[in-house]
């Protein structure tokens, strides 16, 4: 039994051990307006955060504007090629520099007094600059746009911190890099295209809510029975008895629901994509023949895409990509797109379909998770029991070379990984 | 006699002039209405019947996009749309359950093409939906609307959402 320690760690009385502990958290994690500050203060303003992809700012000039927690960024790919994510806003009097989600730009121009920045964040042009009188090269050279201090990327995959020191992000990344490695795998040229523009679906449950739900294993056969009565039945039963299907928790935050046991047991390729046959899909073969042997092909057909969370705000939803943006406590932005394979054009349009079908607003699954992520959330009103419970399967886990393993895959072993890295960075001493 | 040109027509001859569009007859009038109660009243094996076999029920997130590369909030074919009035009957549909409660009103109807068979219309439309809540949709819909031996049916409807640009809120019913 877990002892509660009741030290507070913090001079302002914070004590993470009174929210979180190894098998329940507390309900004010999804509540407290207090606590949703102190997560954009850790998380969000302390460690790396899922921000674009390489192929949306691919051009010179390219960008797209984003949020980091509540700092709103803009993603931009400099006249020298670099990517830099640089604070939205006028160095002067604050005004929000750039306006429109995405486009291609080589300076951006406050329409307040006229400033002007160079996409590579630099202050280029003061209108009137005698009212600086001697000071203004001062100003000049002082006021460039504020960037965030670190910004790397893992095959396409751009993060950017707030914050100047802190671990790579190879050390962030940690196991779930094997996860980008095998959506990739699926990919001719190795790499995928996320310009099909991003759904974006308003959620009115914390954020948390919704990134939990991605890795749980145990909510399809009731969120989704309308699907699988429907429409068709799932890929391979829900049943975690009848299944090799695992979860696990990777460390650091990052969690997955990992079919590949069951797929290579059944040893049969797209079960992932609709059961569909290589001569359905002649451009794509041969593509990928062309770039992988055959044993590593028939693997990746085999295995499909990722199922997994990569901490704090990024969800590799098989083949689509979906990333949250905390607005409230209680509200949530879910962007959502398919991940397309450049080149692929015959194929990319059944993804997009996929996508539709499955995701956002409209979507058969995603439409239901919204839905119970609102009522998750108005069952929080009532105070008792004070303590949501993640215990399920924790005496069956396994710690293993690829991390911490369930083989029921209605295990609560994700969300308990991910509330431990929460109670790591949300605890840190400032 | 000397015409004075008025500086307000200066330039501009007559036939540049924006030419109102013919509104549509009664009965396609009375489908459309037919179409918007049934979605209404979440009468959805009713509202399945009226469209065709080549149909298509789309909701773009913005009005120039090309489907072939662009994600859409719903592009369904005449099986994706039976497929979705069949979860909704379900009853298990939980984001429909209960049904949001709605009406629609759909005014400014312009008939922009036509032909012996089909004609299309374009409307604007108010949507009050209340569940929870009441939340108001709008937009332009296109209605392709087909004279079968049969009588009318829905060949396409494109709902462009005034705020398909995003974020938008579940939008599990029939928009």
């Amino acid at each position: 039994m877990t002892t509660i320690e009741s030290t507070p760690t913090h001079s302002d009385g914070f004590d993470v051990t009174r929210i979180v502990q190894e098998d329940r958290v507390h309900g004010s994690v999804y509540t407290s307006p207090e606590i949703f500050q102190r997560e954009m203060d850790t998380i969000f303003r302390t460690g790396w955060v899922y921000v674009a992809h390489e192929s949306e700012v691919t051009e010179l000039g390219d960008y797209v504007t984003r949020v980091i927690g509540k700092d709103p960024v803009v993603v931009s790919r400099g006249k020298d090629g670099e990517i830099r994510v640089l604070l939205n806003r006028c160095t002067h009097r604050a005004n929000k520099l750039c306006n429109a989600e995405k486009g291609n730009a080589n300076s951006y121009r406050c329409p307040y007094h006229g400033w002007t920045f160079s996409n590579d964040g630099s202050l280029t042009a003061v209108p009137m600059r005698n009212g600086y009188g001697e000071a203004f090269q001062k100003v000049k050279s002082e006021l460039g746009l504020a960037q965030a201090p670190r910004v790397d990327s893992y095959r396409g995959f751009i993060f950017a911190s707030l914050a100047a020191d802190g671990v790579s992000l190879t050390e962030h990344l940690g196991r779930s890099t094997k996860a980008i490695d095998r959506l990739l795998a699926l990919s001719p040229t190795g790499t995928i295209d996320l310009r099909a523009n991003w759904m974006k679906h308003h959620h009115r449950a914390n954020w948390k809510m919704v990134v939990e739900n991605n890795v749980d294993g145990y909510h399809a056969l009731f969120t989704h029975a309308s699907v699988y009565d429907a429409v068709r039945p799932a890929k391979v039963s829900h049943v975690p008895s009848k299944v090799d299907v695992v979860v696990r928790d990777l460390r650091d935050g990052h969690s997955e629901i990992d079919y590949s046991a069951e797929y290579r047991k059944l040893d049969e390729e797209f079960i992932w994509y609709g059961r569909t046959k290589r001569e359905k899909l002649p451009e794509y073969i041969e593509a990928m023949e062309a770039a992988y042997s055959e044993d590593e092909l028939h693997d990746a057909l085999v295995v499909g895409p990722p199922h997994t969370l990569i901490w704090p705000n990024l969800f590799l939803a098989e083949m689509n990509i979906m990333f949250v943006e905390p607005i409230a406590v209680d509200e949530t932005i879910a962007y959502t797109t398919a991940a397309l394979f450049p080149g692929q054009d015959r194929m990319n349009q059944k993804m997009l379909r996929r996508a539709e079908g499955a995701m956002g607003p409209a979507g058969f699954l995603i439409a239901d998770d919204g839905e119970i992520g609102m009522r998750n959330q108005a069952g929080l009103a009532a105070e008792e029991p004070e303590w949501l419970v993640l215990a399920r399967g924790l005496e069956t886990d396994v710690e293993d070379g690829t991390g911490i393993v369930n083989s029921d895959k209605s295990a609560e072993t994700p969300q308990r990984g991910f509330y431990r890295q929460w109670a790591k960075v949300v605890g840190q001493e400032n | 006699m000397t015409t004075i040109e008025s500086p307000l027509t200066a330039g501009s001859p007559r036939n540049d002039i924006p030419k109102a569009r013919p509104a549509p007859d009664a009965d396609i009038i009375a489908f459309l209405n037919l179409e918007a109660r049934l979605a209404d009243e979440a009468r959805y094996s009713e509202w399945e019947q009226l469209w065709d076999d080549d149909a298509l029920y789309w909701v773009p997130m913005h009005p120039e996009d090309d489907p072939a590369t662009s994600l859409s909030y719903i592009y369904d074919n005449r099986r994706r749309i039976k497929s979705r009035v069949a979860q909704l009957n379900t009853g298990n549909r939980h984001s429909q359950t209960p049904p949001s409660v709605m009406r629609r009103i759909l005014g400014n109807h312009e008939v922009v093409a036509s032909d012996s068979h089909t004609v299309t219309v374009e409307s604007n439309f108010a949507l009050f939906e209340y569940r929870y809540t009441q939340r108001i949709w709008a937009g332009r819909v296109v209605h392709k609307v087909r004279r079968t031996d049969h009588g009318l049916r829905l060949a396409s409807k494109t709902v462009h959402l005034i705020n398909a640009g995003g974020p938008v809120e579940t939008l599990a019913f029939l928009i």
